[in-house]
């Protein structure tokens, strides 16, 4: 008899068991209820921790929640006759759900302390550094020791390339407001502030490309922050970095006249103008130039740290001359070329709300 | 009726419809509270001030003489200092003399604290013209006048009070039994007082 | 004389236009307060409407990201200055000079200051729309986005309204405290004061030492913008984390602020429909000034990104917060265990708390372990938690409240059967609303973004958020219905509709000015129940 008792409990365990793994992998179906699978070797030990917190946040919300839901059900009444026992309290209760709770923090306290300190931990010889400034509203990445800059620009979002499999360290920079760089699928996030570098580590062990997006409410642009992570081969990685080496400048767009091209020569006296910016505006709303000839362009930009540039559009938006980003404080001379009589507006493509109006005529 | 309520006692300035506990009466307590959320207040703004301070390399800021002002402490500030505290005692001297049911005497300490107020506003007025330098001028000159600046207003409204606490004192309105709000604006003094007992000692010497 | 007849009551809220203005009477001011509060929140909720018709479908339709910003940063800013802290403060006022049996509050004067300087400073806040732009940086305002170089105007009036109204806030703590240590009626001890009249004591203590640090922050930031001040702007030596360590100070225990009365508002209620006393009052009223003083140690887990805080000692004390948090949970549904439930409207919403703010509480929970927060934080799993603590928690607390005490106020009853109507619509809105947003935020959709890509994935969750927005907002027309309606023929309630446990239960409905002729003797924390049913069972 008692084996068939011990089988009968095990039964039940094995059964209990079983109802858990159900649950849990019935969740765990939501796959929703999941952060993505991590690119990195650091998001890796955070997903860890997560299942973990998930796994006991689960089990918590049921147990309380049917307590709830149980309470409310097994005690309704309609008829309001006689008085149920009038129990004022319970102290063994009390310390019980005291302790309990006390002992799960603790748990996942020292869980998420461990994982902390790996996530936060710093190589001494990172394989690659990259400067990362944020500014309103884009992103610079910079390789220091190859000399190559990756500005975006609204249409074409900047990428980050690294190596596959090393450690790359990134240095955080901001010359106006508060960003954050953040990449879902690193499970992880660090702002970028203003008056100080934050520095973070990270390794990504397969190849691929990684959404990005900045994290901290930086103002209008905010949600046009984006970017992306391209993980390389190291080999192919090196010969992206050498490729970049090679043509230093942003490449202007096709159709529109290259940047600092010599004025064309002969037609008498070119005209000339000049456009300041600092502090994120343009030093004047609205500009003239003469029609039908080449003109000079200089631009001033007093902005330390951050780029700017001039794009000249007509009224239906296309650009006609995109001027080279510059990092300030720098100046440069546009050529621009003839322009047909008419209304045109002046943006800076780093910095879309940066705008003034050209009248040829 | 009118026996019954001798026999009470006297009641310390409750709300009359209220059922007024004994033990420290109710403007005082609402003072004192309200004192407390102005520490807070100032807890904040020196808490800006340890702060951008201990991120500077010197303090005060080099490259600006002005700055030192920690040099001639002693013959306006320093002054200005003794006057606070020695108002802070005529007021209390009043207080008491209320207590004693001598209204001659809070009046005539309650005229020499207003007095004392004002000596230290202008003075400080004074002081402010002579600085050279202004609340622009680097996280120096931004905190240095929010917090004398702050403090000042502060100065202001109790002086304001105790020029309400004079008035009402000549038309007679306190006696010992009835005098809540001077015990409310006196703790509010001395509350000033002491904040600038702290602000000079931070402010020009450490 | 001591049975003098009372006042006819009604004739107390038939009073003239003027004297509405004018009052100083707890209870006048009180409805005023809850009224005022309403129509904020209507109004942050239209906007909250706004933000959701944006977000509906990814691309740019209705709001720029110009308004859009405006949107969402009046939208959190109203809600929690302008509703939720003012609502639950108008509830203290009406109620808790009745709970500890006094005529009115200590300052009745002051009250009626606190109580108007609100209007104004949501005045102030909303006429950024008319001048060029609201306050668009986010109820935080983090610095240097909110200095003058990128901030206009509104945030001016942002500034200056939000003084205002913190400063309405402290003058209301100062009263609520000498109110409750100085006016309670003899026999009323320290540990037989209602639960709710314990919540408002540790808010009140929390907005006292809190709401002034705040104030200084809005000061200093408006030094920085308008007088060339130094305090939050790095590129001029300031520095950036400063703010946010400020404001976060406030701004955490501003959370209980938002909770702790809602907390005390179902603490009544629970009791009274399940027929049996709270369970654990003592724990509970630990519990209670254990969460105010661990408030004041966990400000920087909002502040764990920076990479410039002590990560685990702010790990830990956020961890510690739930253990009071849950020994409240816990006694709440050893209350219910047992007794004789009744399921009516108040406690509808009280047991709607408990199944919500549950889920609110675990999902803040995430957030406190750190790594796990470096993924979650500025997504939308936050603004799920918001929403989870806030709706779930503070917003149903203040429905029960308002389904518990308007007979009490008016004399007549709400309609149970709207109020269910209104009970499952907003259930229901909440969580097809919030819930969504956890796995927004897990797929790493960030807070605070006009737009999206379509490619993203998120456009079915955010419209299916969308649509739990506006069933919310559904929810609300039975309710003004039902109000409306109640008002002029609800049935009548009597002095003691709930068979209450409290004090106010134990005068006319509504109240006459001055509140009591006579009150029963107070040996426990109910006092009404004692009259009713003898001390039975009352080990006090
Ligand atoms: C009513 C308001 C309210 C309340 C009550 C809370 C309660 C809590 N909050 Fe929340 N919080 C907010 C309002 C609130 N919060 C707001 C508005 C923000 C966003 C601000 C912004 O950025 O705009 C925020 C943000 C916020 C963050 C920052 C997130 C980020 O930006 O990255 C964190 C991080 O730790 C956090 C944690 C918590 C915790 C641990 C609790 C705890 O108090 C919860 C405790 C309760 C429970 C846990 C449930 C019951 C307990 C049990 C059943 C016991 C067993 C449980 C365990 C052992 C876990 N909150
Ligand atoms: C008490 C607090 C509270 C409450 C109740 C709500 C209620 C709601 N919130 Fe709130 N929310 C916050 C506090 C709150 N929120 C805070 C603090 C933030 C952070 C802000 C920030 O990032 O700075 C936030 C942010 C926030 C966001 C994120 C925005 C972003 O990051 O871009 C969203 C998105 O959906 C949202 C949605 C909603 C919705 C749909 C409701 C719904 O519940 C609203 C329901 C709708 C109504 C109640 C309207 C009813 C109106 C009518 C029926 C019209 C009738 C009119 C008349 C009769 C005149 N909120
Ligand atoms: Cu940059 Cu948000
Ligand atoms: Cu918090």
């Amino acid at each position: 008899m008692p084996s068939r008792r011990s089988r009968l409990s095990r039964a039940r365990s094995l059964g209990l068991v079983a109802l858990a793994a159900l649950l849990l992998g019935g969740c765990s179906q939501i796959a929703g209820l999941y952060p993505p699978a991590a690119a990195t070797d650091q998001g890796q030990r955070i997903r860890d921790l997560y299942d973990l917190v998930f796994a006991i946040a689960v089990v918590i919300f049921l147990f309380v929640e049917g307590l709830i839901l149980w309470a409310v059900f097994r005690y309704r009444r309609r008829d309001r006759v006689g008085l149920p026992p009038q129990v004022h309290g319970n102290n063994t209760l009390e310390v019980v759900w005291t302790a309990v709770p006390m002992a799960i923090v603790a748990v996942l306290f020292f869980f998420s302390w461990q994982t902390l300190n790996t996530v936060d931990a710093r190589a001494a010889d990172p394989a690659l550094k990259v400067d990362v400034v944020g500014f309103q509203w884009q992103w610079q990445f910079s390789y220091p020791d190859a000399g190559v800059t990756v500005i975006g620009l609204p249409d074409s979002p900047p990428e980050l390339h690294v190596p596959a499999g090393q450690t790359v360290e990134l240095d955080l920079k901001s010359q106006d407001v508060i960003h954050a760089f953040y990449v879902p699928s690193f499970l992880f996030k660090r702002d970028v502030v203003p008056g100080k570098v934050n520095v973070f580590d990270f390794r990504i062990d397969q190849p691929g490309t990684y959404r990005g997006q900045c994290a901290e409410f930086c103002g209008l642009g905010h949600d046009r922050m984006t970017f992306s992570v391209v993980a390389q081969t190291p080999a192919d990685f090196a010969a992206w970095l050498a490729a970049k080496k090679a043509t230093p400048a942003p490449s202007a767009p096709a159709g529109a006249a290259a940047g600092s091209a010599p004025p064309s020569a002969g037609s008498g006296q070119a005209a000339s103008l000049s456009l300041s910016a600092s502090n994120i505006a343009f030093g004047s709303a609205s500009l003239t130039a003469p029609a039908n000839t080449a003109f000079s362009l200089t631009f001033d930009n007093q902005d330390q740290g951050i780029p700017h540039n001039v794009d000249i559009k007509d009224a239906s938006g296309t650009s006609v001359f995109r001027g080279d980003v510059v990092t300030g404080p720098a100046r440069t001379s546009y050529s621009v070329p003839a322009l047909k009589p008419g209304s045109y507006t002046f943006v800076c493509d780093v910095h879309p709300n940066m705008s003034g109006t050209l009248t040829v005529q | 009726m009118t026996a019954q309520s001798r026999s009470l006692p006297a009641p310390r300035g409750g709300h009359p419809a209220g059922h007024a506990r004994p033990g420290i009466s109710n403007p005082v307590l609402g003072m004192i509270l309200f004192i407390t959320s102005e520490v807070m207040f100032f807890a904040g703004l020196f808490a800006a001030y340890f702060n951008v301070r201990a991120a500077a390399p010197v303090w005060p800021p080099a490259g600006n003489e002005h700055f030192q002002i920690h040099h001639d402490v002693w013959p306006l500030v320093g002054a200005l200092t003794l006057i606070l505290i020695v108002s802070s005692l005529t007021c209390q001297l009043g207080v008491w003399a209320i207590q004693r049911d001598d209204r001659r005497g809070l009046v005539r300490a309650l005229a020499v604290t207003l007095a004392l107020g004002i000596t230290f506003l202008v003075g400080q007025a004074y002081d402010y013209s002579q600085l050279g330098f202004g609340l622009s001028d680097g996280t120096f000159g931004t905190t240095f006048y929010t917090l004398t600046g702050f403090h000042g207003a502060h100065v202001l409204a109790g002086t304001i009070m105790l020029g309400v606490m004079l008035f009402r004192a000549t038309a007679g309105q306190f006696s010992a039994r009835h005098h809540d709000a001077v015990e409310a604006v006196s703790l509010y003094w001395h509350f000033v007082d002491v904040v600038w007992v702290c602000l000079f000692s931070i402010l020009y010497l450490l | 004389m001591a049975t003098t007849v009372l006042r006819p009551a009604t004739t107390t809220y038939r009073t003239g236009l003027y004297e509405w203005l004018t009052t100083t009477d707890h209870k006048k001011i009180g409805i005023l307060y809850v009224l005022n509060s309403f129509l904020f929140f209507l109004l942050a909720g239209l906007l909250a409407l706004g933000v959701r018709t944006e977000l509906a479908r990814p691309g740019i339709q209705f709001f720029d990201e110009k308004l859009y910003n405006q949107l969402f940063t009046m939208h959190g800013t109203v809600m929690i200055f302008l509703f939720i802290i003012p609502m639950l403060a108008g509830f203290g006022n009406y109620v808790v000079p009745l709970m500890i049996g006094a005529a009115d509050m200590a300052f009745p004067r002051i009250n009626a200051l606190s109580f108007w300087m609100l209007p104004l400073g949501g005045l102030l806040l909303f006429s950024g729309f008319l001048t060029g732009g609201a306050a668009a940086e986010g109820w935080t305002s983090y610095s240097p986005l909110a200095q003058a170089k990128y901030a206009g105007m509104g945030t001016d009036l942002w500034l200056v309204g939000l003084t205002l109204i913190g400063t309405s806030s402290i003058l209301g703590a100062v009263n609520f405290l000498v109110t409750i240590f100085k006016l309670r009626a003899p026999g009323m001890t320290l540990f037989r004061m209602p639960i709710l009249v314990w919540t408002v004591l540790v808010t009140s203590v929390l907005v006292l030492m809190a709401t002034p640090v705040f104030t200084s922050a809005l000061i200093m930031l408006f030094i920085d913008r308008n007088y060339g001040g130094h305090f939050f702007d790095p590129a001029t030596g300031g520095n950036a984390i400063l703010w946010q360590n400020v404001f976060w100070f406030y701004s955490h225990p501003a959370v209980y602020v938002m909770i702790l009365p809602a907390m005390g508002i179902i603490s009544e209620v629970l009791p009274v429909f399940s027929r049996k006393p709270l369970f654990g009052y003592r724990a509970f009223v630990f519990a209670t000034s254990a969460i105010g003083a661990l408030g004041f140690s966990v400000w920087a887990h909002h502040m764990f990104t920076t990479g410039s805080v002590f990560l685990p000692f702010f790990s830990l004390m956020t961890f510690l917060i739930a253990v009071p948090t849950g020994v409240k949970m816990f006694n709440w549904i050893a209350t219910l265990w047992g007794g004789h439930i009744r399921l009516a409207s108040p406690m509808l919403f009280a047991i709607g708390f408990l199944t919500m703010f549950l889920i609110g509480g675990i999902n803040g929970a995430f957030s406190a372990a750190v790594p796990v927060d470096f993924a979650l934080h500025d997504t939308y799993w936050v603004v799920a938690h918001i929403h989870y603590v806030l709706f779930g928690g503070s917003v149903f607390g203040v429905f029960a409240g308002i389904y518990y005490w308007f007979p009490k106020m008016t004399g007549r009853f709400l309609d149970e059967r709207l109020a269910k109507v209104h009970f499952v619509l907003m259930f229901v809105g909440m969580n097809l609303t919030f819930f969504p947003m956890h796995l927004l935020g897990l797929a790493g959709m960030p807070r605070r973004i006009a737009d999206y890509s379509p490619a993203a994935g998120w456009s079915e969750l955010n419209l299916l958020a969308t649509i739990g927005g506006f069933t919310i907002a559904a929810s609300m027309l039975p309710f003004i219905w039902n109000v409306l309606v109640s008002l002029r023929s609800g049935v009548e309630a009597g002095d003691d509709p709930w068979e209450g446990n409290t004090l106010e239960w134990a005068t006319s409905s509504p109240p006459p000015p001055y509140n009591f002729d006579h009150l029963p003797e107070i040996r426990s924390e109910r006092p009404l129940f004692d009259q009713r049913h003898g001390l039975l069972g009352s080990g006090h």
